[in-house]
């Protein structure tokens, strides 16, 4: 059975199970409802909840699991002579599954299968029609790993339906021999939510994690290949396609903070004072227009940014200032994409704090107005003081913007990873170059590659380390002033 | 004996601030209708009436605080020391200066206790050094009877503070500027009785220096610490004089009915 028809059958089961639990709690008091400890749906409710939700938990964890399993069996039925020299088993694998894909399509469509499963070539040109391109021919041994990949998925599906379908009855059989007039289903099913809402939560959690542990192990198989001090040490990054490339990490942090640093400086002070403005000053219908004019900054792609940056702002700067300074005549560099940049995240810093400001109670500019401060000292010594904590997260969710950036940087900056202070000059950032490490011609196994891993999880602690820090800074403060 | 010494002090005091024929409007609704008013310098004034018949709203046009509301509107000619303090030649923040205000709910500043006396007197300079700056927020903080409870944790936070002690901070931090006038809407709605006593007691000693005008509930207090008393009904002045004799002579029904508890 597929999957689609699986899941209605269960839902169905779910609203039979509403029905009889509902009913069955009203026949036990003979419909004197008021016998019952909860109202009647409650009880059809959680029997309804106990039937679908452990059966479709068990259809998600089961196609989680799939693959594992039955890809493992079909790999070791690929002969070893049959991986081209250079490609990974994972390459055929995916054209093992492309095929089984396939087959099951061209079935499907009335194909006579047989024929084209004995002669290979015959095959990919069957498989082509149909548009689906393998990257490497077909062998004997990997259509055997096909044809045992579809036998496997197909029995596991088998088996699915029926340990699926089997829980649901039993999740019905249970949750009704439960119901008896004392029997508390308000609280019951108040508590089943409760786990629901754990799980959620906890499926965000997991993936976090999922995500951290994929970096880290290719990290690990990264420094495998290639000796972490120099990673960490050196100050060159020059990757070589044929090996013996240097991968210091250094040019490419100090690009992320700088161009992220010139971000900041731009964004912060446009941003709070815009804040300010429209918190403090603007009257209604100014900031009616006003604000949704630079929210909607944040929606513009930051490809369209990046073009801003490559044709205007790069070589307005070079012709204005850079090459009149004598600081060099490049047109990508750190300034062209740090302005832009800095303009990109402003409505981070005054939407934010603009609903932040605006939450400072009325009652203390009232108690500074009425000692006889000025509005602007009073913003200055009272509503900003107030107002700290969320603007520093207002300038956090900035900075993550700014050093996550990576199209206005490739525009902007330029692709080439230095080590300097002058602005005016071509750097590059870690986003860009991890597109780059990855987006290139070389074998996925080789340190080239690999960096990129080590790059993201390097970034990955950078906002992390960042965010830790916003932290102690909010609750130090709030430790003095709450 | 006191009240009749009280009474003739009273009569020989000048006017601090006069109004005539007050109007305050909040978009259609008219709040506070013709209101006349003289508050003598030296001297206590209090406000009682029912919940909503404009008292706060008559305090806080006296120092302009109105102005912060968009929707409200001011007719009308109220002067302070014979200057209208309506004319556009006049600062609101330099008046606001000069006409101190305590609100109804505490409202520190997210700063120290010591930082919340002390930013009046430094917004407005008037002090030369820290030595003098740290005089002044101890007696202020000694008169708004709060510095023995205090006097340990200056630098801890303000909104740490009780309510009660949250109130008396802001007494504290309102009489630091050393206005010429004070106003006091309801100080003594979240403080205990004792609190209570000795904010009266502070009142009746600012009164040697200066002159306050105070919102009450409380019969009692108004009856205890001023010498004139003001009525007020659903946005009219019903009666305003002595407070000896508003409470035991009241010449408007109104008046009566309210002091007896019969309305309100
Ligand atoms: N900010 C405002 N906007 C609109 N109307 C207001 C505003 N403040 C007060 N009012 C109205 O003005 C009238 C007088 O209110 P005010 O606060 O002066 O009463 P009050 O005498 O101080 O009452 P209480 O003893 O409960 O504090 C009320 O009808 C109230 O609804
Ligand atoms: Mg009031």
């Amino acid at each position: 059975m597929s999957l689609g028809p699986l899941t209605l059958i269960i839902l169905a089961l779910g609203l039979a199970g509403y029905l009889i639990g509902r009913r069955r709690a009203i026949a036990q008091v003979a419909g004197d409802i008021r016998k019952l400890h909860s109202l009647p749906p409650f009880y059809g409710r959680i029997t309804a909840l106990l039937t679908v939700v452990p059966a479709l938990f068990l259809i998600a964890a089961w196609l989680l699991a799939e693959p594992a399993f039955i890809e493992t069996k079909a790999l070791s039925l690929i002969a070893a002579e049959d991986i081209p020299a250079g490609k990974s088993a994972a390459l055929v694998m995916a054209d093992v599954r492309r095929v089984a894909d396939g087959v099951a399509r061209l079935q499907d469509s009335g194909i006579e299968i047989a024929p084209l499963l004995a002669s290979p070539s015959a095959l990919k040109t069957a498989l082509n029609g149909a548009a689906i391109v393998l990257e490497t021919e077909p062998t004997v041994s990997t259509l055997a790993a096909a044809a045992a990949l579809r036998d496997a998925l197909a029995s596991s599906r088998f088996a699915l339906s029926i340990v699926a379908l089997l829980l649901a009855a039993l999740g019905l059989g249970f949750a009704l021999s439960r119901i008896t007039p004392e029997y508390r289903a308000r609280n019951a099913t108040e508590r089943f939510a409760m786990w629901l809402l754990v799980a959620s939560s906890l499926v965000a959690v997991l993936t976090t994690v999922g995500i951290v542990g994929s970096l880290l192990f290719e990290t690990i198989h990264f420094f495998q290949i290639y000796p972490a001090a120099d990673f960490f040490f050196s100050t060159e990054w020059n990757p070589q396609f044929r090996g013996g490339s240097s991968l210091g990490l250094w040019p490419l942090v100090w690009g992320t903070l700088y161009v992220s640093a010139i971000a900041l400086v731009v964004a912060v002070p446009i941003g709070l004072m815009s804040a300010i403005y429209l918190a403090e000053y603007a009257s209604r219908t100014t900031r009616s227009w006003v604000k949704p004019a630079i929210e909607i900054l944040a929606g513009i792609p930051t490809i369209v940014y990046g073009l801003f940056a490559l044709i205007t702002v790069g070589p307005l700067l070079r012709d204005y200032f850079a090459a009149p300074l004598g600081l060099g005549n490049s047109s990508s560099s750190v300034m062209t994409a740090g302005l832009v940049m800095g303009i990109m995240v402003i409505p981070f810093v005054s939407s934010l704090s603009d609903d932040i400001i605006n939450a400072v109670p009325q009652s203390l500019r009232d108690g500074s107005l009425g000692i006889g401060a000025t509005p602007s000292e009073t913003i200055r010594q009272v509503v900003i003081p107030a107002a700290l904590p969320g603007i520093v997260g207002a300038v956090l969710l900035a900075a993550s913007r700014a050093i996550g950036e990576t199209m206005i940087v490739v525009m902007g900056a330029g692709a080439a990873a230095k080590l300097s202070l002058n602005p005016f000059e071509a750097m590059t950032t870690v986003t860009v170059k991890i597109v780059s490490q990855l987006t290139g011609d070389t074998e996925f196994a080789s340190p080239e590659t690999l960096v990129a891993f080590a790059l993201g999880l390097t970034l990955f602690t950078l906002t992390l380390a960042l965010n830790i820090l916003a932290l102690i800074i909010v609750r130090k403060y709030r430790e003095q002033y709450e | 004996m006191k009240d009749q010494r009280l009474e003739t002090r009273v009569d020989t005091q000048t006017i601090k601030i006069e109004a005539r024929k007050a109007q305050v409007y909040y978009g259609t609704n008219h709040a506070i209708k013709d209101v006349d008013v003289d508050i003598l310098d030296k001297t206590v004034t209090a406000f009682i009436g029912p919940s909503g018949c404009g008292k706060s709203t008559f305090l806080r046009c006296l120092n302009r605080m109105n102005d912060t509301i968009p929707s409200c509107r001011v007719e009308g000619r109220i002067t302070l020391e014979g200057e209208d303090i309506y004319d556009p030649r006049v600062d609101p923040v330099q008046l606001r200066a000069r006409i101190g205000m305590v609100f109804q709910k505490p409202n520190p500043f997210p700063k120290s206790i010591y930082d919340n006396v002390a930013y009046g007197p430094k917004i407005h300079g008037l002090t030369r050094n820290k030595a003098e700056l740290d005089e002044v927020v101890e007696s202020c903080l000694r008169k708004a009877a709060l510095w023995n409870e205090v006097k340990d944790r200056l630098a801890a936070p303000g909104t740490g503070l009780s309510g009660g002690q949250q109130q008396r901070l802001c007494i504290a931090r309102a009489i630091a500027t050393s206005p010429e006038v004070l106003l006091m809407d309801e100080p003594c709605s979240a403080l205990d009785p004792i609190a209570t006593a000795q904010v009266e007691e502070l009142i009746d000693e600012l009164r040697s220096q200066f002159s306050v005008v105070i919102v009450t509930h409380s019969m009692q207090q108004a009856a205890r610490v001023s010498q004139r008393t003001a009525f007020f009904h659903l946005g009219n002045l019903v009666e305003f004089g002595e407070t000896g004799q508003i409470f035991t002579n009241p010449r408007d029904p109104r008046t009566e009915s309210y002091i007896s508890g019969r309305i309100g």
